[in-house]
């Protein structure tokens, strides 16, 4: 990365951002897919965050990150059968100073709304439930872009039995 | 309810398991008395209280307990549940502490669950008899290779003769260690679902639904070219070989197949683990070992190749499951991160896998609202399992686990049927 590399501003964090949630929330994944750098990491942490010695509910590089688009938009994935409609809320934005020109770390607060529509009377359709968690994204540029090298998500339940996270969060 | 000897009946080619089974909360109720108020059940793994003074709450059925460590190192299972007026004495899920306070009127407990002292105590004579108020303990309690039971009948089977059916496929799974030593790390992969807690019983020993559930995971591993999914269907149908549905006494029951079969990573194939397998065990018993099983021992442990399941019914339609991931000691590091990570990926509330089982849970505590249509079938592979040493061994997708698992079911619920109907 060259020196004079750009210090991200905060708009351009918040474009981002929001792009991701609305990427999200129409399902256009093979776009969403796209905000990533290569060597990303799509990590949801149980409740230790040590990935080598430690189960994450989501610990997906970019091989799983593709394998879990392909899953829910190529294959029939009974758990998204209906699909979630969700609706991701991006709220409490903090852009940290960078060390690194070219780099950023953008703190956020998510707040999914999720629902599954059919027939609304069978047990796990309809009713809408709801989601929070606390976000770190880094991000780098990559060919004047930029990109989500780490997303985290640290769900306020992620030590609670969850039911169906099959949605991207 | 009817008498719950009449909802699993069996002839010589059928075998049905009434509906109510899944909606009546009177057999719920009485599930936990008769089930869960006389089985072996088990509570938590020694690995999640390694030093003195640690505890981890779980549950007998529906009745809370702290399972704790006292300062010699002993396991004591004790009632969450003051003696005075009945508050819980510990709130947390697991931790570290000498005593147990109860935060009402300040009583406080030890790691045994003895009383060591009320608040204000003038407020009772000196001789007060204080001989009944140490925190109730269930009247049997035991231990098999880390895996921590009670049972809240006072008399009846030993854990080690209960266990004898099944303890070849325990020790097995724990020898995947090179040390025999299985431990959980701190994270655990838990799911609730809106379900009746036998679905997943079921279901984790069921070798029928593999090729219809799991189709998007067979898509996913044909497309990363792990496994062709012609490959896992066949495997699957294969007749012959290390690929069957067994049924215990006790109603444990399991699926068998060989090694990296169905599987994702042949955990075998990673440098090294076999070796030490070999050198630890025996090489005659490294492939007994490495066969791919899901284990049930009944009513609520299931031993997966990654993880323990331990299923807690919590009302008639909903369950809790934690699918908690396990590390082998003295395993290659490889193989145990590769192992989180196939967890996360087939076992997880975010897989592609156990998701889609759920799922279907779902579907069927839906369905059976027609109580009109009143039977469940489980007759598969009646005609052709065989009785071999004592286990009953049908083909993988017969329903053999399935109905060793309803004839327990039966045996206990009728067992005190006359009293607790009357
Ligand atoms: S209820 Fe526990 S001290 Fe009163
Ligand atoms: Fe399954």
């Amino acid at each position: 990365m060259s020196s004079d590399a750009p210090a991200i501003t905060r708009d351009e964090a918040l474009d981002l951002l929001y792009l991701e949630a609305r990427l999200l929330d129409d399902g256009r994944l093979a776009e969403w897919l796209e905000l990533f750098t290569e060597d990303c990491v799509y990590w949801v942490p149980n409740v230790v965050e040590d990935a080598a010695r430690e189960p994450s509910i989501i610990y997906d590089t970019r091989t799983r990150m593709d394998e879990r688009v392909h899953r829910l938009t190529q294959t029939a994935a009974h758990a998204q059968s209906p699909p979630s409609r969700t609706q991701h809320t991006v709220c409490n934005v903090e852009v940290l100073a960078a060390d690194t020109p070219g780099e950023a770390t953008v703190l956020c607060h998510l707040v999914i709304f999720e629902q599954r529509p059919g027939d609304d009377w069978q047990v796990g359709l309809g009713a809408p439930r709801w989601f929070a968690g606390r976000c770190e994204y880094r991000l780098r540029v990559r060919d004047r872009t930029w990109k989500i090298a780490l997303k985290k998500v640290n769900l306020l339940d992620r030590d609670l039995p969850q039911y169906n996270l099959t949605f991207v969060i | 309810m009817r008498p719950p000897a009449d909802l699993v009946v069996e002839t010589d080619a059928t075998f049905r398991v009434h509906a109510s089974l899944y909606t009546d909360p009177a057999l719920f109720d009485a599930e936990m008395d008769r089930i869960f108020g006389s089985a072996w059940v088990y509570l938590c793994h020694e690995s999640e209280l390694p030093n003195p003074g640690d505890y981890r709450t779980s549950v007998i059925g529906r009745q809370p307990v702290i399972v704790s460590r006292d300062q010699d190192g002993e396991v004591h299972v004790l009632f969450n549940r003051c003696m005075h007026r009945g508050a819980v004495v510990c709130r947390a899920d697991r931790g570290h502490s000498n005593y147990f306070r109860c935060q009402y009127h300040n009583w406080v407990y030890d790691s045994r669950g003895a009383l060591q002292g009320m608040a204000q105590p003038s407020g009772y004579p000196d001789d007060f008899d204080r001989s009944g108020l140490s925190l109730v303990k269930p009247p049997r309690v035991g231990t098999y290779r880390g895996l921590i039971f009670a049972s809240l009948a006072e008399d009846g089977e030993s854990l080690q003769e209960r266990l004898d059916d099944v303890r070849g496929y325990i020790d097995a799974w724990c020898d995947r260690s090179p040390l025999g030593r299985v431990t959980l790390p701190r994270g655990n992969h838990r799911y609730s679902y809106p379900g009746n807690w036998k679905l997943q019983l079921e279901n984790g020993v069921d070798g029928y639904h593999g090729n219809y559930v799991h189709e998007s995971f067979s898509q996913i591993l044909e497309r990363s070219g792990e496994r062709r999914r012609s490959d896992v269907t066949r495997a699957r149908n294969e007749v012959g070989g290390v690929n069957s549905a067994k049924g215990l006494s006790h109603g444990d029951g399991l699926l068998e197949r060989g090694s990296g079969m169905l599987g994702t990573i042949d955990f075998s194939q990673f440098a090294g683990y076999r070796e030490r397998l070999a050198q630890a065990h025996g090489a005659d018993r490294v492939d007994d070992i490495l066969t791919q099983r899901n284990v049930l021992v009944w009513p609520n442990l299931f031993l997966f190749e990654s993880h323990i399941r331990v299923v807690r019914p919590v009302s008639v339609n909903e369950t809790t499951v934690d699918n908690h991931p396990t590390m082998l000691q003295g395993a290659p590091d490889e193989v145990n991160t590769a192992r989180l990570r196939e967890h996360e990926r087939f076992f997880g509330p975010a897989s592609f896998g156990a998701t889609d089982d759920l799922e279907i849970f779902v579907h069927v505590q839906t369905g059976v609202q027609a109580s009109s249509a009143q039977w469940l079938d489980m007759s598969r592979g009646m005609h052709r399992e065989e009785q071999r040493d004592g286990e009953i061994v049908g083909h993988s997708t017969d329903e053999t686990p399935q109905r060793s698992m309803y004839r327990a079911w039966r045996r206990a619920m009728a067992r005190t049927n006359r009293e607790a109907v009357a």
